[in-house]
């Protein structure tokens, strides 16, 4: 079967598509077809790659709007997951790009230092001596050490594309919670103080990291756990944390969710103030009523069973 | 068309649209990457280190450590994307916690038996007895080792090993360690130069002057100044293009240029073949397969290792099991014709929880390449190139200096000379973190001590003319294609120096080689952009690969011997008498000359290796 790769093109300033066509072989995937298409078809074809193997990172890419490790996937499965043969390829999102395939990393290596990214190992641990830990404790974070930086997360990540500069990548937030998740590691607070400002409560929850990551280690996952663990190391005081609590009281007491208190309850008084020529335009249409009696859902025992249940499995 | 709107479409949309302009991520490269300074050549650097693998990174941390130094590693690629990456097995070191019986002597035992006694024994002494050390070092700097239950890493049995010594992470050792290197040199605010490829290493009336590179983001030839090198470039297996695990960057660059300024090449003819590599692509199945318990079998279903190494079976050395798979496949008991033969390895005995547990990327790999459940069916594997042993001589293990004051090598590029003709599985982890090291702590002490004596006019002149040899270059419009050169050049080192090697080939090898170098002269490389030109970058790296081919020619035809990697069908038997030597080739201009240099022997008589 005949395939036609549209691959954005960009060098020195042109941008452009263009077609390549290829015929799918056993084991034929995105990156051999792009080495196959650079030696037979045309030599100017720029993209990155090293160890063909999925685990150095080197060759992620988009194709039809999902981010894939080009040496990972087979063309084959595309076409028929797409029920196509026409396919387009082009760089990482939310990253500069430099040419044609090719991005810049750089950026992203600044961002990585604002979690302190190594381990800050306890004080009964040496260098000469290394350190300790069990079984279970190892069993905690090792996925999280799976990472292989390739940017398949940040390029599909919703938050990082309406803004980026008050956000960390969804894999530095898998880095910072090895760290947090690691016994071995004396500075939980420290990593963590580090993520809330860099942005932890800002995620939009819309699970693309999670879906594009080609080593399943769940960066969306990585974040709730980073925000569990300000709540345990009560470290939790920022707005985003503070709706968090206000929505979990809420349904604790009543077992209903009311959105008139939120903002006051996330924010506290005088940031809320800032919405009250919401909240009279809100009144006005009659969807606000400041003197109706929060109901009770009559369910409410059932609820709060669910959530201690809930809170007994955690610990 | 369906009309209906997905929660990725609606939330996608919302975020594009609060982005008014969403395709700002293109724009025009100014190459403010590489600060101006150092672009135009006015830094001048205590310790330049090439290459971001483990050797380099440990070698970066170790300079930075004395904070009046100014200390940088260039890269061609970006960290973490190097071939220690791809290690597998783990790393090997002596600390009792998993064997209490093990010892440094058995380590070095098993090293120089496995090297088929062409190792140096002083150098084996001294990275068994340090290895351990680094071992406890990298727990200490993050390494997420496998546990055991007292809370130790745990460290396991690899092949021609004779204890359990290997500390890992899951199937990934390398990768774990490179990423906590890189997490250390983030947080220690190491200076990397990425994606600059060295061009050239120049030095002029016996002084250090610098390297030119070509920054492949901006296309700018940039000239640094430094003090002291230390090449950490990684190994040159991609001499056998297709037929190799390595990475598309393992193509010698250090080790070619090392030659130009006069460091000879050390035992280039000893490469190592992994025994098993998927039959389709060259790909690496972990040599962990065959410490979990994973048979070899022919065609029939026997364990042929039974006739190759009784007693040590599927964990023989890689040689003696790369050798056997290649004679079973020739005598006509594998599968397949061809470039497609193969043999099976079988993991059907092996629980499934444990094969997902311990081999997962195994499973991976060969689903996805061969279309094989290995709980269900056993995989077709053959030999791919793995590893290479030779290098860039190091004059002094204890330093890693070469022969050229200022110059060190570490990792595999250089050659120690601890893996002799054949490496053991998980030593090479163990060298980059021990040798780097060394490296690091050397280089720094020297830049130290010494005043910069280059001379910036030449290092100028240089790029100069590296700038003018571009245009030239890339302005052809005719001439061989730079991959048809690679892909003849790999097929006359597989075919005629691969795993077995007689004269009659490597005189033809030798021949064709020559011939590939002419082409060379005058080849085709297709593209004329200064921007992240990848078209150049394969001509440079072709270049340096076929005088690195000319070089493992050379040797292997001038060894008449069979030893480790190396396997002379006119030879097929050790010769202690004349060869307990090491190959140096030497370059000059464009001639190429032999010596040999005699092996360190300490404890250990050459003895028949038997497993």
């Amino acid at each position: 079967m005949i395939v036609t790769l549209q691959i954005h093109r960009y060098v020195d300033e042109k941008k452009w598509i263009q077609e390549y066509k290829i015929e799918i072989t056993k084991g034929l995937t995105i990156l051999s077809a792009l080495h196959e298409i650079k030696a037979k078809q045309d030599p100017s074809l720029s993209f990155t790659s090293s160890c063909r193997s999925s685990i150095c990172g080197a060759c992620a890419v988009r194709v039809n709007d999902h981010s894939e490790l080009a040496c990972e996937v087979l063309l084959d499965t595309l076409v028929k997951r797409y029920k196509t043969d026409v396919l387009v390829v082009e760089p990482l999102g939310n990253f500069r790009v430099i040419r044609d395939l090719i991005v810049d990393w750089d950026p992203k290596y600044e961002k990585m230092k604002k979690i302190e990214p190594s381990l800050h190992p306890k004080a009964e641990f040496t260098v000469q001596t290394g350190c300790k830990q069990s079984i279970e404790d190892f069993d905690k974070y090792k996925k999280y050490a799976g990472c292989i930086l390739c940017g398949s997360c940040v390029s599909e990540c919703n938050k990082s594309a309406l803004n980026e500069k008050d956000f960390l990548d969804p894999f530095i937030f898998v880095k910072a919670a090895k760290l947090v998740e690691d016994s071995r590691d004396k500075d939980h607070k420290q990593h963590l103080k580090d993520v809330i400002e860099a942005g932890l409560w800002k995620c939009f929850n819309c699970q693309e990291c999670t879906a594009s990551c080609p080593k399943d280690l769940d960066p969306a996952g990585a974040i709730e756990k980073l925000k569990e663990a300000t709540f345990k190391l009560e470290m939790a005081s920022s707005v985003g944390s503070n709706h968090a609590k206000a929505i979990y009281d809420d349904i604790y007491n009543t077992g209903l969710l009311d959105e008139s208190k939120l903002s006051v309850q996330s924010e506290g008084f005088i940031s809320a103030a800032f919405r009250v020529p919401i909240a009279y335009r809100l009144m006005k249409t009659g969807k606000l009523d400041l003197f109706e009696k929060a109901p009770v859902n009559k369910d409410i025992s059932k609820i709060r069973s669910i959530i201690d249940i809930a809170a007994k499995e955690d610990k | 068309m369906s009309t209906e709107i997905s929660r990725r479409t609606f939330i996608k949309g919302g975020a594009a649209a609060g982005v008014a302009i969403a395709a700002g991520t293109y724009f025009k490269w100014e190459g403010n990457n590489i600060p101006k300074n150092v672009r135009d050549g006015n830094v001048t650097y205590d310790v330049l280190i090439i290459g971001s693998g483990g050797a380099g990174m440990k070698a970066a941390l170790e300079a930075a450590k004395n904070d009046k130094l100014k200390v940088a590693v260039m890269t061609k690629m970006i960290p973490t994307r190097s071939a220690s990456t791809m290690a597998q097995g783990g790393m090997n070191g002596v600390t009792g916690v998993t064997d209490p019986d093990d010892t440094t002597e058995s380590h070095a035992f098993d090293t120089v038996k496995g090297g088929d006694y062409l190792c140096d024994q002083d150098a084996v002494e001294y990275f068994t007895e340090t290895a351990g050390k680094i071992i406890y070092e990298m727990d200490y700097m993050g390494y997420p080792y496998n546990r055991q239950k007292d809370g130790s890493f745990h460290q396991r049995k690899m092949g021609g090993s004779s204890h359990a010594r290997a500390a890992y992470y899951e199937d990934r050792s390398g990768h774990a360690m490179v990423h906590a290197l890189f997490e250390q040199c983030l947080a220690k605010n190491v200076e990397f130069i990425s994606e600059c490829q060295m061009l050239e290493i120049i030095r002029k009336d016996e002084k250090l002057s610098g390297v030119v590179a070509v920054d492949m983001r901006s296309g700018n030839f940039i000239s640094i100044p430094t003090k002291s090198i230390i090449i950490a470039t990684g190994g040159y297996g991609r001499a056998y293009w297709i037929r190799t695990t390595n990475p598309y960057s393992s193509t010698g660059d250090g080790i070619a240029m090392g030659m130009q300024l006069g460091i000879p090449f050390k035992d280039p003819e000893m490469v190592q073949f992994h025994p098993t590599g998927l039959a389709s692509n060259g790909v690496l199945l972990s040599e962990s397969s065959r410490s979990e318990g994973a048979y070899l079998l022919d065609k029939d279903g026997n364990r042929f290792m039974a006739r190759y190494a009784p007693k040590a079976m599927e964990l023989a050395t890689r040689d003696i099991v790369a050798r056997s798979i290649e004679t079973e496949i020739n005598e006509g008991r594998g599968i397949g014709e061809g470039l497609h033969a193969a043999v099976y390895m079988d993991f059907r005995h092996i629980p499934k929880e444990r094969i997902m547990e311990r081999l997962g990327q195994v499973y991976d790999l060969s689903l996805r390449f061969e279309g094989v459940d290995i709980s269900k069916q056993p995989v077709p594997i053959r030999c791919s190139c793995h590893y290479s042993m030779g290098g860039l001589e190091v004059d002094d293990y204890k330093t890693t200096a070469t022969r050229v004051p200022g110059v060190y090598a570490a990792g595999e590029c250089s050659c120690v000379s601890i893996h002799g003709a054949n490496r053991l599985g998980a030593n090479s982890l163990s060298e980059v973190l021990v040798f780097g090291t060394v490296a690091g702590k050397s280089a720094a002490e020297y830049a130290a001590k010494v005043k910069y004596e280059g001379n910036l006019e030449v290092l100028k002149a240089a790029r100069d003319q590296w700038l003018a040899k571009f245009d030239e270059v890339t302005a052809r419009t005719a001439g061989t294609p730079v991959v048809e050169i690679r892909d003849k050049m790999a097929e006359t080192m597989w075919y005629k120096a691969g795993v077995y090697r007689d004269e009659q080939h490597l005189n033809e090898a030798s021949k064709e080689i020559d011939a590939l170098m002419e082409l060379y002269k005058n080849c085709y490389v297709g593209d004329a952009s200064h921007t992240y030109n990848t078209a150049f970058m394969n001509y440079i790296e072709i270049g340096n690969l076929l005088q690195i081919s000319k070089a493992i020619v050379l040797g292997a035809t001038a060894r008449k011997e069979s030893r480790g990697g190396h396997s002379r069908k006119d030879f097929p038997l050790r010769d202690d008498k004349n060869f307990m030597k090491h190959t140096l080739v030497f370059k000059e201009g464009n001639t190429y000359k032999t010596e040999y240099k005699d092996v360190v022997v300490t404890k250990y008589q050459p003895k028949e290796r038997k497993y």
